[in-house]
């Protein structure tokens, strides 16, 4: 692990929501500084990483990072799922939360250098997923062809939509949308993401591919990018566990013999495979 | 080694005393149980009581502790986040090898990790340790098996051997070598060493048929763990009688497991408190939105062997999880302590009957 990343173990930093977006129904992005200069200059990430949010009153939660490592405004995206995260959703710009972080081992950037890179997201599972689009865009020149998958139940249910629009306007940048049923104006695909992946003509040979979704749409896609050849070893995806710490002492995020927080949350399909446990 | 007598063994606590927070086992006035507490009274100490129902795990580690404090007011949006401090010197006299073991998994758990707990290590910086022979085993114990007594190896500031009229004391670290200094104990001949090792053979020799031959087994089960070939059903036959009550995990001196809630105060204040929590609970890997990807309970039951005996586990404690103490199997209300988990994957792989 690289050492000047030293993040915030134990005792949250304070940090200021200073805008508030609305995603798509109940999500909403809450961009952030952190209150003490020095923190908000060291605070540094790597693509996949997560930290612990604390919503002052309610709690703590684990939260994957969306922003890039480089020239990006912090922030999250979070759906209002439990108690917690709709405490998060009910603050306003200038209202105060805690950071802990960051956490986790993150995306390989150096070791993929040079190779075409598939994205293929479901739904939310485009948020862990946005860092590494945007820090890759940002280095387009050291991939070969880099393609996004996107599916979602609905088009009301895209996430990013502008900044989908901003990689678009990115030189080949392949994009791929798919919404689960018909709709007046749609003129993308119709039908789940796994079909849309089984028909794309993707590349193969030197290929690394992203995947996160939800559980059922995770599994189809590994199947269809295995029998297009793609290597396990090649295929990621980052996981999401119930988590307290961050740091590995807790142990509630434990899958199989490792820990999601400290081994994870980005794991190959090959380890997925072996940890004896449902995804 | 060094002698200690009867009567110095108080005046060593009292020197202890000056520094430290005694803790150490006592018999519970009322329900006669043995309890490694605090002690007020000195004289309650009780080096020669059975081995007590709790592991001294909770000093270390609170079965409930403020980790922080903080206030958030909304109107000012001020938030002033307070530390705790929970650096206390504490002694700890009397330690079992068993317990003392545990104490070290928990140490190599919280310290030697890839990140260290800032909690765990404020308790245990200014830590005194007197470790004390086991004469004779209860019959839930099978430390033998494990590895992990009568007699501790290591981690002790000073170790303790009763003789039958005093104690022989070994110093295991400059901290205990200034104790021995300072109280003048007489250093023991080379006799002592013949006779601690009399001590601790017949201690070993005292344990009951069923450690002694379950010593081989807990290895084979490790094994088996480790690689995965024990059958769906073993696993469904122990989780069927898990109670889901916790109790396993909150008694064996190596479980560690927390939960952190933070609890809003009446003054206004909300305290961050971290507190004992158990893998067998139904809601230990549940989400937000109620998605839980354990479900059954053989499921959840599997993982706090896999966590004790298996070799991956192994590696982070640098020895087995289990330290051979039994509480787990004094408490176990579904009868699925660790030896008896044993006693079922052995049966699985000799194909003995139930009986």
């Amino acid at each position: 692990m690289n050492k000047s990343l030293v993040p915030i173990v134990s005792i949250p930093e304070i940090a200021t929501i200073v805008d508030i977006r609305d995603e798509i129904e109940e999500v909403k992005s809450f961009y952030f500084t952190l209150d003490r200069p020095e923190i908000e200059e060291a605070f540094k990430i790597r693509s996949g990483q997560f930290i612990m949010c604390t919503v002052f009153k309610a709690g703590e939660f684990a939260v994957s990072l969306p922003f890039s490592p480089e020239n990006d405004r912090k922030h999250i995206s979070v759906r209002r799922v439990g108690k917690v995260t709709a405490a998060l959703h009910r603050l306003e710009p200038g209202d105060k939360i805690g950071v802990r972080g960051p956490f986790g081992n993150g995306f390989p950037f150096e070791e993929i250098k040079g190779s075409n890179i598939i994205y293929v997201a479901g739904g939310i599972g485009l948020i862990p997923l946005r860092s590494s689009i945007v820090h890759v865009l940002q280095h387009r020149q050291d991939f070969g062809r880099v393609i996004l998958v996107y599916g979602a139940k609905s088009s009301k249910e895209l996430m990013y939509k502008e900044s989908i629009k901003e990689w678009q306007a990115t030189e080949n940048f392949e994009t791929h949308f798919t919404i689960d049923r018909p709709e007046p104006g749609w003129s993308g695909e119709v039908g789940f993401v796994n079909h849309l992946t089984a028909k794309l003509d993707l590349p193969v040979s030197n290929t690394v591919a992203f995947v996160c979704g939800p559980p059922v749409m995770f599994n189809a896609v590994i199947k269809e990018l295995k029998l297009k050849g793609i290597k396990e070893q090649n295929i990621y995806s980052t996981l999401e566990r119930h988590m307290k710490c961050g740091i590995g002492k807790c142990q509630h995020c434990a899958i199989g013999r490792t820990l999601v927080c400290v081994d994870g949350p980005v794991y190959t399909y090959k380890q997925i495979r072996t940890l004896g446990e449902q995804i | 080694m060094y002698w200690l007598t009867k009567e110095q063994l108080l005046l060593l606590v009292k020197k202890l005393a000056e520094e430290y927070k005694i803790f150490g086992p006592r018999h519970d006035r009322v329900s006669g149980e043995v309890i490694f507490d605090h002690l007020s009274d000195w004289s309650e100490l009780d080096l020669q009581a059975a081995i007590p129902y709790n592991p001294p795990k909770f000093i270390l580690f609170p079965h409930y502790e403020e980790i922080l404090k903080y206030r958030y007011q909304p109107e000012t949006k001020e938030v002033r986040i307070e530390q705790i401090n929970l650096l206390e010197p504490k002694a700890l006299i009397g330690l079992r090898s068993c317990d003392l073991t545990g104490l070290l998994c928990l140490d190599r758990f919280f310290l030697d990790q890839e990140y260290v707990d800032e909690f765990y290590l404020a308790h245990r910086k200014k830590l005194f340790i007197i470790s004390n022979t086991c004469l004779r085993p209860f019959p839930q114990c099978f430390c033998v098996c494990t590895d992990s007594g009568p007699a501790a190896k290591d981690g002790f500031d000073l170790d303790l051997t009763f003789t039958g009229r005093g104690y022989l004391v070994e110093a295991g670290s400059k901290k205990g070598l200034a104790l021995i200094a300072d109280l003048h104990l007489p250093e023991a001949g080379p006799e002592a060493l013949t006779l601690k090792k009399k001590i601790v053979d017949d201690s070993v020799s005292s344990f009951d048929r069923f450690a002694l031959e379950n010593k081989a087994w807990i290895s084979r089960a490790t094994n088996r763990l480790t690689t995965g070939f024990i059958k769906p059903e073993v696993w469904e036959y122990i989780g069927n009688q898990c109670f889901e009550c916790g109790a396993c995990s909150f008694v064996c001196p190596t479980c560690s497991c927390f939960n952190i809630e933070d609890a809003n105060l009446a003054s206004g204040e909300t305290n961050r408190l971290r507190t004992w929590d158990s893998c067998s609970f139904e809601g230990y890997t549940k989400m937000a939105g109620d998605n839980n990807p354990r479900k059954p309970v053989e499921d959840r039951r599997n993982k706090r062997f896999f966590c004790k005996l298996s070799y991956s586990q192994s590696k982070k404690y640098l020895r087995p999880g289990c330290v051979g103490c039994g509480r787990c199997a004094r408490v176990c209300p579904g009868d699925i302590g660790l030896p008896n988990v044993v006693t079922y994957i052995r049966r699985e792989i000799t194909g003995e009957s139930g009986e």
